[in-house]
């Protein structure tokens, strides 16, 4: 069997082979309490990662998702008060609408997306950096439980983050894969020249994957800040390698086209059971990244199309 | 002297070049002819060691050789001249003639500009031509840059011991008669230092210049005729494996059009590619627009699909004057263009057959918003029956067809969607005989069904048979109109006079 026609299944044999391999290391690993608490705390990263998933799909990148997690944090801290749970509408607007504007600088004015997110990714830090005075801020504890107490509880033994999660991954499922915008994204992904002669409005595609993934950033970011009860400029940072990782290894190339959302999933189980690894094998936190950081190398490198290339990297 | 022995090249998919003897001698000049997709491109490449081939050997002066790279085939003496013309144009000259092998005038680190410009002035003469080597390439004419190719290959002289073979792809389709004129007395002169591989879609020139002419058909040499011997009827005839006659293009099926007109430009300027454009397009017609590379067809095609916005005049579809360019408007008024890049704007390589053919008229198989798959797989079924369209199911990935197929599907996804303003370019590109023939079938079909069809043909005899109505374009300007009735068709000459 050769690798062309093994390449699909790539994520789900390393997904298995790890967990084997980790479980065989550390059988407590597979403590079944263990295993959910260590997959709901995974969550905001996930909804990241889906997120992620749509920008990548279409062949592009978000690097601002990271930083708009970040804005996300302090302006729900920062408005909790004042709006109590109509602040989740604030933050998913404010992901829609810097998502938006990247995609908007992508199509129109021509900025490749690894650029215009990065930049835009450096507005939503500095957006942060003055909602916050550059201060860690809190949530009043009681506004918290009352608006948001509901993600810490569980339902039938399972917790509610988990269901958020599963939502989300539905939600992001069928728009993928039952939608004429999921089918529009494919279309941009596999053959962006083939979808513009085919009548395609392809700039209001790209435009809205974007916002979808500033949408999911902004919903990771609101979790996050519940969850840690605050906010500040830096609070979700690490999370972009992790959530660029997760949806490569899990089998959406760069030049996208392929994969998808469920692809994700699997990217990201792959990325708890590395960092669980880790943990166990005692792996220095600053070292962690370095590790994720070649782990992309080594994911980009089996995924990406290289006849899609045209043989030119820059 | 130079020698393929039964050479072999497999793509997936295609056979390319089936076992091919070719040999050319010392001074020789060798024309290649054979129809777009006989193998002539795939030959040259691995001639001047772009593609290593499969089967057979390579030999130069009995020896064997074998080129990963066409450096490598440059070092034993075979240089190719482009036709898309490989100079970078925001170079000059000299940097052009000597890219790659600046090495000989560095000292120190540094390159000697006068010394290589006095070595581009050499090589210019060759050519005779008359320019500062310091000139940046996009200052000269086509003619120009086309001898600075040359000057750039024969360069080869200086460096390689031994003798030279330099082929020379389409090296007139840009030019004017006299440059033709110049071109092939330079290259007879230069007989004495090189051999020549002459490839022409143009078969009077290359019964004129060649010695000895390779004929190719469906990857295998056919025929090789002797210059004394070649005769343009029986050439073409073997080319096409039988004579080109009207049933090819379906003539007998050719029926007048309506007067209801479909697409009306008038004075239309697209400011850069084609200006000041009138015609009209009528049910039932198939307009051809006729000219050179770069004569602004493919920029009509797409200001009529909504891809350019004009200037200047006015574009009316079926009345309705056109005031916002996008494609959106153009395929909801009927229009559906088919690109010449079939596999990266036909089709979208990763979507399988439904998927492509409902690409354009998704909202007629959803409804809000979602899609209605089985739909999509019925009318799917339909049009691979009707087209008759090779594959093993819906479920295929449309890049894995093969290229008729490929625009089998294309051609569903305008006609199934009720477009009836059609846009052919290069439709038969890259397609086997067979394949072609059904493009021409349905070409017909779809006239008889009421569409008007505009088309940029591959080749001027496709578009002679196939058209009520020839314009002939240059350099962006309409230069004559010709009816195309059954019977009263023009000729060849009578285009090209007006082409170039």
């Amino acid at each position: 069997m050769n690798l062309t026609r093994l390449k699909p299944y790539l994520p789900w044999i390393t997904l298995v082979t790890l967990t084997l391999l980790v479980g065989i290391a550390n059988p407590a690993f597979f403590n079944p309490v263990g295993l959910m608490g260590l997959v709901a705390d995974i969550v905001p990263l996930f909804i990241m990662a889906l997120g992620m998933t749509f920008a990548i799909y279409i062949g592009g990148i978000d690097l601002s998702m990271q930083q708009m997690a970040n804005l996300v944090t302090v302006v729900a801290t920062v408005y909790l008060a004042q709006f109590g749970i109509a602040v989740a509408f604030i933050c998913i607007i404010t992901g829609f609408l810097f998502g938006a504007i990247s995609g908007f600088v992508t199509t129109r004015l021509y900025v490749p997306s690894f650029v215009s997110t990065l930049a835009v990714g450096f507005v939503a830090l500095s957006g942060a950096k003055y909602l916050s005075g550059e201060r860690a801020l809190s949530m009043d504890a009681t506004l918290r439980n009352e608006s948001f107490g509901w993600m810490f509880t569980t339902v039938a033994g399972i917790p509610s983050e988990l269901i958020i999660a599963g939502v989300l991954l539905f939600i992001a499922w069928f728009l993928q894969t039952r939608t004429t915008f999921g089918r529009a994204l494919k279309a941009v992904g596999s053959g962006e020249l083939a979808a513009v002669a085919s009548g395609l409005n392809v700039d209001k595609i790209k435009i809205l994957a974007f916002a979808i993934s500033g949408t999911f950033a902004a919903i990771a970011g609101l979790m996050f800040s519940v969850k840690l009860s605050g906010g500040d400029a830096n609070l979700a940072n690490g999370f972009l390698l992790l959530a660029i990782v997760a949806v490569l290894v899990g089998g959406t190339p760069l030049t996208g086209g392929v994969g998808g959302v469920i692809n994700t999933v699997i990217g990201t189980l792959i990325v708890v059971v590395i960092r669980s690894a880790m943990i166990y094998l005692e792996v220095d936190a600053t070292q962690q990244q370095m590790v994720f950081g070649v782990v992309l190398i080594a994911a980009i490198a089996l995924t990406i199309d290289r006849s899609k290339l045209r043989g030119i990297v820059k | 002297m130079y020698q393929l022995n039964a050479v072999d090249k497999k793509f997936p998919g295609v056979h390319a070049l089936k076992a091919v003897d070719f040999e050319i001698k010392r001074g020789e000049i060798v024309g290649l002819v054979g129809e777009n997709g006989a193998g002539k491109s795939t030959l040259m490449k691995v001639i001047y060691g772009a593609y290593q081939p499969d089967g057979g050997s390579i030999t130069i002066d009995g020896k064997a050789v074998r080129f990963s790279n066409p450096r490598q085939a440059m070092d034993h003496g075979i240089g190719m001249v482009f036709q898309e013309q490989s100079l970078i144009l925001n170079l000059t000259v000299m940097e052009n003639i000597f890219l790659g092998y600046e090495q000989q005038f560095v000292s120190y680190g540094v390159i000697n500009w006068k010394k290589m410009a006095a070595a581009a002035r050499h090589q210019l003469s060759k050519v005779k031509l008359d320019i500062d080597p310091a000139t940046i390439t996009s200052e000269l004419s086509f003619a120009q840059r086309q001898l600075v190719e040359l000057a750039k290959v024969l360069t080869l002289e200086e460096r390689v011991d031994g003798d030279l073979v330099i082929l020379l792809d389409e090296p007139t389709s840009v030019l004017a008669k006299e440059e033709v004129e110049l071109l092939f007395k330079l290259v007879r002169e230069l007989t004495n230092r090189a051999s020549f591989i002459f490839v022409s879609h143009r078969m009077d020139e290359v019964l004129d210049l060649s010695d000895r002419i390779y004929v190719m058909k469906d990857g295998a040499v056919v025929d090789v005729v002797a210059h004394d011997e070649a005769k343009v009827d029986a050439i073409q005839h073997k080319m096409v494996g039988r004579d080109v006659d009207k049933e090819y293009y379906r003539e007998q099926k050719q029926r007048p059009y309506s007067d209801e007109v479909l697409v009306s430009f008038d004075g239309v300027s697209d400011g850069r590619k084609y200006r000041d454009m009138s015609f009209d397009l009528h049910r039932g017609e198939v307009l051809c627009l006729v000219g050179t590379e770069g004569s602004g067809r493919e920029a009509i095609l797409r200001t009529i699909f909504g891809l350019e916005t004009p200037t200047e005049g006015s574009v009316s579809i079926k009345g309705n004057r056109i005031t916002r360019f996008n494609a959106q408007n153009g395929v909801a008024l009927g229009v559906g263009y088919i690109p010449r890049e079939r596999k990266i704007e036909g089709i979208v390589n990763g979507m399988n057959v439904y998927e492509n053919m409902t690409l354009s008229q998704m909202a007629n198989y959803s409804s809000g918003g979602v899609l209605k798959t089985s739909d999509e797989k019925a009318l799917a079924r339909d049009w691979i029956q009707r087209l008759a369209i090779k594959t093993p199911d819906v479920y295929k990935d449309c890049g894995g067809l093969s290229g008729g197929n490929q625009q089998k599907v294309v051609l569903a996804k305008w006609r199934s969607g009720g477009s009836d303003i059609i846009l052919l370019d290069h439709p038969t590109r890259g397609l086997d005989i067979g394949a072609k023939e059904d493009v021409y079938e349905m070409v017909r079909a779809m006239c008889d069904d009421g569409a008007g069809i505009v088309l940029v043909a591959d080749t001027l005899e496709e578009a002679i048979g196939l058209s009520h109505t020839i314009l002939v374009l240059k350099d962006g300007k309409f230069q004559k109109r010709f009816d195309g009735r059954p019977g009263e068709k023009p000729s060849l000459y009578d285009l090209v006079h007006h082409m170039i």
